[in-house]
């Protein structure tokens, strides 16, 4: 506490300093007071009229978004006109009887688009699209009666249209309006509320593109919404097209082909990574979700126990099965454990400790060299050398190969799959790794699991004796005005060191597999196929068919992978699927070769 | 001196005795003129949002607010009872629990419009910065009076800016960069107060003025906007700039007597964002005019004027402190959040006391006017 003298003392300073603080406080509203008058009583008239006029209606012109075409110039992706109805949320007077009006007429709750309008943050001179893709009954419908839609308009907008349907829907991916999760991410920012953006496939890898430059039109209106004058127009700039390494046919006859099955194949060049055909099947209509959705029918598709809106090439994951042989061989030629010349005995089975592990051949292939042990893909063979090689050596050569990474296509979502190890297992299930997970892996069974992509890079990869080239999609990309944007080329991103040699023996046992071997049903006459099949199990039901193979033989050009989902055997179903696919490819490049040669 | 304990002038009354000696001496003009701006700040509310679409009817935000009100009275009262020597004793647990309290808000607040700054307490949402600013007023006029005589030394003089520089940095990183100026503008008028000379407060100004290029690289993409527009609305007439021209386009559009409660063209036509909280002003300006505003702004200089004169025949320095810190607070406010609406001042989104829609806000302005009345009693039965 002060003394009586300080606190007077103080007391005295405070009072004169409190006085100062009023004077201040005296002026602030003097301040205000006088600007008060300047807004009210000068300028006020002026303001009034302004008030009463001062609409500045800004409406939004959409862009269109660039369209696709495949290898060919032939045109998949477009944009049609659709008229949508919006409403300028400043103009409405009643919010409830115009939603009340409008769910009449388009059949969506009235609740939702109160929703609509309430959760628009943007400026409320600003047409907010309520419904987008109006039928011609509705239009009409709504144009008679218009004096109950005041504030409201129809625009007539582009929207995407996917000429062929069904086709390449997972490498195309669909449209629709931006999310809220979405506006919130950083390469979305400068995007608002009811945008259509590429939700997946090329249409989202490359939406940045694809999607222009929204235009506007800024008008002012009086107080009954008439326009005044027009005060800017900015008109819209049409996205980039892009022009795909797919061939459209290709894809086409793949598609048919996967009628009625599960499954997936991809078609590619491996000297170049140029995706071809890229098929998932079951698939979907992308144009269905152009049109507003309801959330049934986006539930039906979401949770449709298919799955359809999974791309199987890189959203699912598979354990490879036998096609994953060709690993075990690589790594036991490069490490010394086998040679041309060496053979091991298959008397049907193969013993570690107590436990049994059979060959698919109950009676046993008896003694198989390397070339003869790819071509019966003789379990017991595998078992042999990959016990020899031991875990550590099997998950080098696995990662080695490309598995249980992602490939870095021009796709969003790839999955990364699964390369078990000896820390992975102790980590996730707090075990030791047994002798018999090693036997398990080196036919491609137990904890492993890939994408089928990763299994099409590394057959691209052994046709292409070591080189990863990038996989991708699009060739180039060309702006409206015909300057090229961008051009992609081959991208070569790694070479692994595996010896010549080793290529050669694999490929011969691969040649050797659809020549006399488990994948004969893939032979064709006019071409030679190297290839290996595959029988995945899985506990969850019937086996997985594999078949990965490239042609021709010796100067390879395309490598295919197929699989089809709970098919059964791979050489039964999924390699005359291959063979049917190859030949396909040599018909239209003569076909192509022939008609270029006509003109 | 012997320390003031007024519970001593009631000792020997019976505690009905007691409170009925407080109520008869409470300031009744401070009191009414609080409620006559609550009444137009209800009548303003329900002008803006009568028409809007909310799942419990349209009058809700109105009783919402009448609700907030009545709560408000009731710590107002509450607070005015207990003799404010006793609440400058837990000064320093409050002020610790306020950094508490932001701490958590910014771990694990509610996160609305990008920014963290609720929390969730038995159904209801709180803004710990409001409760925040009383934690401030009460830790500061303790630690004033008890070192006012120390502070003519710099590191005294320097010790409540870092007091209140922790808030602030808290709260800035919500971030609400407004509510952090109204705790610097609080201490800067509390120090103004004690005395100290002017030499240090032209030295405060002047490390402000050189940290400006410093505080602005530390500011936001918006917040940074939002000073350029001030200087330049015209700049981006539909973006940034659309809330500074349609405020002040709705407060020239009411002229003297304004477009009448309930009719204003730019309000009722939603052209203001955020009407019924931070441009309330402007919806006042526009439907009731020149004079509604005098109106308002007279109840204002009524209330803060009560203030100063508190602070200044308050028996004790604690007192004086208290009661410029509340006034400074109500000051800061309204003078910022009318400032924005008529386009003086950046667009910062402070509240206007006793008149925008919010719970937080209004029970933090009656707890603010408890104290004033708390210090009010005192100096009559000293």
């Amino acid at each position: 506490m002060f003394s009586q003298k300080s606190k007077k003392l103080s007391k005295e300073i405070t009072e004169k300093r409190l006085n100062d603080f009023f004077i201040l406080i005296i002026l602030c509203f003097v301040i205000v007071i006088i600007n008060l008058w300047y807004l009210q009583i000068i300028r006020g008239k002026e303001f009034e009229q302004k008030a009463i006029n001062n609409c500045i209606r800004s409406l939004v012109e959409e862009a269109p978004r660039g369209e696709v075409y495949d290898r060919n110039g032939k045109l998949l992706v477009t944009n049609r006109p659709a008229v949508n109805f919006s409403v300028i949320p400043a103009e409405i007077s009643d919010y409830q009887t115009m939603s009340d009006n409008l769910s009449l007429i388009i059949f969506m709750d009235s609740s939702s688009i109160l929703d609509k309008i309430r959760s628009s943050k943007q400026n409320p001179f600003h047409a907010l699209t309520i419904k987008r893709d109006l039928e011609k009954d509705k239009i009409i419908t709504i144009e008679e009666q218009k004096y109950k839609f005041k504030g409201s308009l129809l625009t007539v907008q582009p929207e995407r249209k996917y000429l062929y349907q069904n086709l390449a829907s997972h490498v195309l991916g669909y449209v629709n309006e931006i999310s809220e999760e979405e506006l919130n991410a950083p390469t979305f920012s400068h995007l608002s509320g009811g945008d259509i953006v590429g939700k997946s496939g090329l249409e989202r890898y490359y939406d940045s593109y694809l999607r222009g430059e929204k235009g506007k039109k800024d008008v002012e209106v009086d107080a009954l919404g008439r326009e005044i004058t027009t005060i800017e127009i900015k008109n819209p700039v049409a996205g980039n097209d892009i022009y795909l390494t797919l061939d459209c046919e290709l894809q086409q006859y793949i598609e048919q082909q996967m009628f009625e099955k599960k499954g997936s194949v991809i078609v590619s060049e491996p000297f170049t990574g140029k995706i071809l055909a890229m098929v998932s099947y079951p698939d979907y209509n992308p144009n269905i979700f152009t049109q507003q959705m309801t959330t049934a029918q986006w539930q039906e598709i979401a949770q449709n126990k298919d799955n359809v809106l999974c791309n199987r090439n890189l959203h699912s994951i598979y354990p490879p099965g036998s096609v994953f042989k060709v690993i075990t061989a690589i790594a036991a030629i490069e490490e010394g454990i086998v040679n041309l010349g060496s053979s091991i005995y298959c008397p049907g089975y193969y013993q570690v400790g107590d436990l049994s592990f059979k060959c698919w051949k109950e009676s046993g292939h008896g003694k198989q060299a390397i070339i003869e042990a790819i071509a019966n893909s003789c379990n017991v063979f595998f078992y042999t050398i990959g016990q020899k090689l031991g875990i550590d050596k099997l998950n080098y050569y696995t990662k080695l190969l490309g598995l249980g990474e992602k490939t870095g296509i021009d796709l969003p979502g790839e999955l990364e799959g699964l390369v078990p190890s000896e820390d992975w297992k102790r980590d996730f299930y707090n075990q030791s790794w047994y002798p018999g997970d090693t036997v398990n892996m080196s036919i491609g069974q137990g904890f492993l699991l890939v994408t089928p992509l990763q299994i099409h890079n590394m057959l691209s990869l052994i046709a292409n004796e070591g080189l990863f080239f990038r996989f991708y999609h699009v060739e180039k990309i060309i702006s409206q005005s015909g300057e090229i944007i961008k051009e992609f080329e081959p991208q070569l991103i790694n070479k692994i060191d595996i010896s010549q040699n080793t290529f050669q023996i694999i490929k011969e046992g691969m040649k050797k597999v659809v020549e006399n071997g488990t994948g004969r049903l893939a032979n064709i006459e006019e071409i030679k196929i190297a290839g290996k099949t595959g029988t995945a199990q899985n506990p969850q039901g019937e086996n997985h068919a594999w078949f990965i193979g490239f042609a021709p033989y010796d100067n390879p050009e395309i490598c295919v992978t197929v699989l089809i989902e709970h098919g059964g055997d791979g050489s039964t179903v999924a390699a005359p699927l291959a063979g049917n696919i190859i030949r396909k490819y040599f018909q239209l490049k003569y076909n192509q070769i022939a008609k270029a040669e006509q003109f | 001196m012997p320390e003031i304990k007024s519970s001593h002038f009631l000792s020997d009354k019976s505690f009905l005795n007691q409170n009925l000696r407080l109520v008869k001496h409470i300031d009744y003009t401070l009191i009414f003129s609080v409620i006559d701006l609550c009444i137009l700040g209800l009548l303003v509310i329900y002008s803006t949002t009568h028409q809007e679409i909310v799942n419990e009817g349209a009058i809700q935000f109105t009783k919402s607010q009448l609700i907030y009100i009545l709560v408000g009275l009731f710590f107002c009262f509450f607070v005015a009872i207990i003799d404010y020597h006793d609440i400058s004793k837990i000064a320093i647990p409050l002020y610790f629990l306020s950094i508490i309290i932001l701490v958590y808000v910014l771990i694990s607040g509610k996160e609305t419009g990008g920014s963290r700054r609720w929390i969730q307490l038995a159904g209801n949402r709180f803004q710990p910065a409001e409760f925040a600013k009383i934690a401030l007023i009460i830790f500061l006029s303790d630690f004033l009076s008890r070192q006012k005589d120390k502070l003519s030394d710099f590191l005294y003089f320097t010790l409540p800016f870092l007091f209140t520089g922790l808030l602030m940095l808290l709260i800035y990183k919500q971030p609400d960069l407004g509510t952090a100026m109204v705790f610097f503008a609080i201490t800067l008028f509390m120090i103004f107060i004690t005395g100290i000379s002017w030499k240090y407060i032209i030295i405060v100004f002047l490390i402000l003025l050189s940290l400006f290029p410093i505080i602005w690289s530390f500011l936001r993409d918006y917040q940074r906007n939002r000073i350029i527009l001030f200087l330049n609305p015209e700049m981006d007439p539909l973006g940034a700039g659309y809330n500074i021209i349609q405020s002040k386009v709705a407060i020239g559009s009411g002229g003297l007597f304004g477009q009448g409660l309930f009719s204003g063209i730019q309000s009722q036509l939603k052209f203001l964002p955020a009407q019924h909280t931070d441009f309330v002003f402007s919806v006042i300006g526009e439907e009731l005019g020149f004079i509604g505003a005098l109106l308002l702004l007279s109840l204002f200089i009524l209330v803060l004027r009560k203030g100063i004169r508190i602070a200044q025949e308050a028996p004790d320095l604690l007192g004086t402190f208290m009661a410029t810190g509340v006034t400074s607070f109500m000051f800061v406010h309204i003078l910022i959040n009318i400032g924005m609406s008529m386009g003086l001042m950046p667009a910062t989104g402070l509240p206007l006391p006793f008149i925008s829609y919010g719970g937080t806000f209004m029970i933090t302005n009656f707890i603010a006017i408890g104290l004033l009345l708390n210090i009010h009693l005192r100096s009559i039965f000293t």
